[in-house]
């Protein structure tokens, strides 16, 4: 009978106190685990420090709010912004100076509860008919010979060719396509982000229709009459844009209610006149502000100056560029630019940081008080078992033996309950992902397990063991003779 | 096994000393069976404990000859002495001392996890097929009779082959037919593994049964 086999048999002797223990040190290890998680999750979803661009353009208001709905798929879009805005940005000197290039993207739509965004083929490194533009192969990536349109002037290589503008994500990482090809930018056609397929069950070629905005589970969705076709699912890029449905911003201009409300808002803008109202058409009982030709080309029939746009991606030409660029568009009244990396990093710091530093304090705590609760167990097991301590001892266990039977015993606790609270954490974090998921549209990596946690789980063994030594050294200086004769 | 010039005093709470052993000689040979009788606080129990190892002596040796070779367990180390007793010494306690949580064959083979040897099912099996309780083997000490108990702990205390046997009244809590049942067995494996036996007792009847009957009064000066 080995030491391990001795130390299971004395734990099932009393298996009731053992499993009473383990229960706590399971309990106190899930928490401390799911709080590992979600800090490990928050840093991760908010804590990004590193964007391939340089600031978001949108509606004036709040920034927090224009980051998470533009780069996270959070919240609520705060409004739109004038295409014409848009188009003055790239073209008035005071902005154009700063801006390397900047891409628009429209929010408000969703297909079972995932977010559709309309935007245009060239944020991806395609020409508008869907074709790879200059510099990029048929998935989007990089051709030799090219380098990158996001890299600063004096970091580009003179003896490469810069390909077309296109955003990168991240510094030095673009959108590129993982099955499929991109959409044409006039088309009823879409691209999904790669967690799409397994959310949505939407795959290359299957049809839908989008919802108007994000409808909770009671409302009933108003649900467009337009049809778009999968062309492409983009390669994971471990951003909230896997999970995003991709549709031409044209497209998403002829959802009938999007366009009779841009309208609406330009008349608010500029006073009634109905001698502008363009013309509604009328097909198969559904109104139209378009007409599609044979081969599925849309031709807007609204005016430029009534479309709109939610927000702006831009990459500026440096540092420097950024900070003008930032404050001459706050002297507008109208839109605001922001840089998602000092945004993130301030609500990270103020908000997310010191709680998830208080809920680490609190997981301590918790795992101390399930040390205190082994240490409390197996000292008054070793009380009531000293009788058997002097027995083995009398059958030639040397005092270190039974030291090391109850530490073991103390690690084996540890070690049972620290791997079942793992595992408790991480069920607990899934069905935080879950409800996340069905809240935000946003989960979180629950099955990851982490160096911190492999830590964490060493540490409670550690402190397991050290809780069965206060016992353990009770159990070292059992006499024998008087325990033999005891009882 | 051999005695000499020992010495154990205790140290009242009174702070008063009281000698418990004071024994000039004593020797047991080779396969001896001695029975050793004294009355209740005679100390037969502690020079048990002495001679085990389990209490260390003021002074004098407890001596073996194993093999060709002497040890003195005095002059051992505490944990020296106890590989020395789980390897070399079988104790049999007054009562059974077997650990509840474990069945018979658990408890027999639990005697041979202390000697650094592999422990050896097959002959666990054997002596408890010798002391009757072939058909208990996966029984809890709580299933089975304070004599088969008894029996278990014969078993335990023959597991390492040990030179030799210390039994401590081990039939102190049978009734005279159990009680005969134990001693018979005792000194029958005692002779199969060729191990000294030594018994403590103050029942005339088991006493006399062996062949060298020696009065701790006589021997031990500290209660003359």
């Amino acid at each position: 009978m080995n030491l391990f086999q001795l130390v299971i048999k004395q734990m099932r002797q009393r298996a009731l106190g053992t499993w009473l223990t383990l229960l706590s040190v399971l309990l106190g290890v899930a928490l401390a685990i799911a709080i590992i998680i979600i800090r490990r999750e928050g840093a991760n979803l908010f804590g990004q420090r590193e964007y391939g661009y340089d600031l978001l353009i949108g509606v004036k208001g709040s920034p927090l709010q224009l980051t998470l709905n533009t780069v996270y798929q959070l919240d609520r879009s705060q409004g739109n912004i004038k295409y014409a805005t848009f188009d003055e940005l790239l073209k008035k000197r005071v902005y154009r100076a700063d801006i390397r290039f900047a891409f628009p993207v429209c929010v408000g739509d969703s297909y079972k509860g995932r977010r559709i965004i309309g935007a245009q083929p060239q944020m991806f490194g395609f020409a508008d008919n869907g074709q790879p533009a200059e510099g990029y192969d048929a998935t989007g990536k990089l051709l030799a010979g090219y380098q990158s349109p996001s890299l600063d002037t004096d970091a580009r290589d003179p003896s490469q060719k810069v390909a077309t503008p296109s955003l990168e994500y991240r510094p030095g990482k673009k959108y590129q396509i993982a099955e499929g090809r991109m959409f044409h930018g006039a088309k009823f056609e879409a691209v999904i982000g790669a967690d799409i397929v397994k959310a949505t069950g939407l795959k290359l070629g299957d049809v839908f229709q989008a919802t108007h905005g994000m409808p909770s589970a009671t409302e009933i969705p108003d649900i467009h009459a337009e049809k778009w076709t999968v062309t492409g699912v983009l390669a994971r890029t471990n951003t909230a844009a896997d999970k995003v449905i991709y549709i031409p911003l044209t497209s998403f201009y002829t959802i009938f209610e999007h366009g009779e409300a841009e309208i609406a808002r330009d008349y608010l803008r500029k006073g009634w006149n109905p001698a502008t109202k363009p013309a509604v058409k009328e097909e198969d009982g559904e109104k139209r502000h378009y007409t599609l030709s044979a081969d599925g080309i849309i031709t807007l029939d609204l005016p430029t100056d009534v479309l709109e746009v939610s927000a702006v991606f831009v990459k500026t030409r440096g540092a420097f560029n950024t900070s003008n660029l930032q404050y001459n568009v706050g002297l507008r009244d109208d839109i605001m630019a922001v840089s998602p990396a000092t945004v993130m990093r301030e609500f990270f710091d103020t908000f997310l940081a010191s709680s998830s530093l208080v809920l680490l304090l609190v997981s301590a705590l918790v795992t101390v008080v399930a040390a205190v609760g082994i240490l409390v167990s197996i000292y008054n097991s070793v009380t009531a078992r000293r009788k058997e301590i002097a027995i083995l001892r009398a059958l030639g266990a040397t005092r270190r033996r039974v030291l090391l039977l109850i530490c073991v015993e103390a690690a084996l606790i540890g070690l049972f309950g620290g791997v079942l609270g793992l595992l408790a954490g991480h069920g607990m974090a899934a069905i935080g992902s879950v409800l996340l998921n069905s809240l935000l549209g946003q989960g979180i990596h629950w099955a990851i397990i982490d160096r911190t946690e492999l830590l964490y789980l060493l540490g409670v063994v550690i402190l397991a063991t050290l809780a069965g030594l206060v016992p353990a050294l009770s159990a070292y200086r059992t006499p024998v003779a008087t325990n033999l004769v005891a009882g | 096994m051999e005695l000499a010039q020992l010495k154990k005093q205790y140290v009242g709470p009174d702070g008063s000393v009281v000698p418990v052993i004071d024994i000039d000689h004593f020797a047991l040979g080779d396969g001896e069976q001695v029975a050793l009788v004294g009355s209740s606080g005679s100390g037969k129990t502690t020079l048990l404990h002495l001679i085990a190892g389990i209490l260390t002596p003021d002074s004098g040796d407890v001596k073996f000859q194993l093999n060709g070779s002497a040890v003195n367990v005095t002059k051992l180390s505490e944990a020296e002495r106890d590989v020395f007793r789980g390897s070399n010494i079988g104790y049999v306690f007054q009562t059974h001392h077997l650990l509840p949580g474990f069945t018979a064959m658990e408890n027999v083979l639990l005697g041979m996890s202390f000697t650094g040897r592999s422990p050896d099912p097959a002959w666990a099996k054997h002596l408890l097929e010798e002391v009757g309780l072939a058909e208990r083997l996966n029984y809890k000490p709580e299933k089975l009779s304070v004599g088969q108990q008894q029996r278990v702990a014969v078993a335990r205390a023959l597991a390492n082959r040990p030179n030799l046997v210390l039994a401590d009244e081990p039939t102190g809590a049978l009734d005279p037919s159990s009680a005969q049942q134990v001693l018979e067995l005792i000194r029958k494996l005692c002779t199969e593994v060729k191990a000294s036996l030594l018994i403590v007792s103050h029942d005339p009847a088991i006493t006399q049964q062996l062949p060298r009957v020696v009065s701790l009064k006589e021997l031990n000066k500290a209660h003359k």
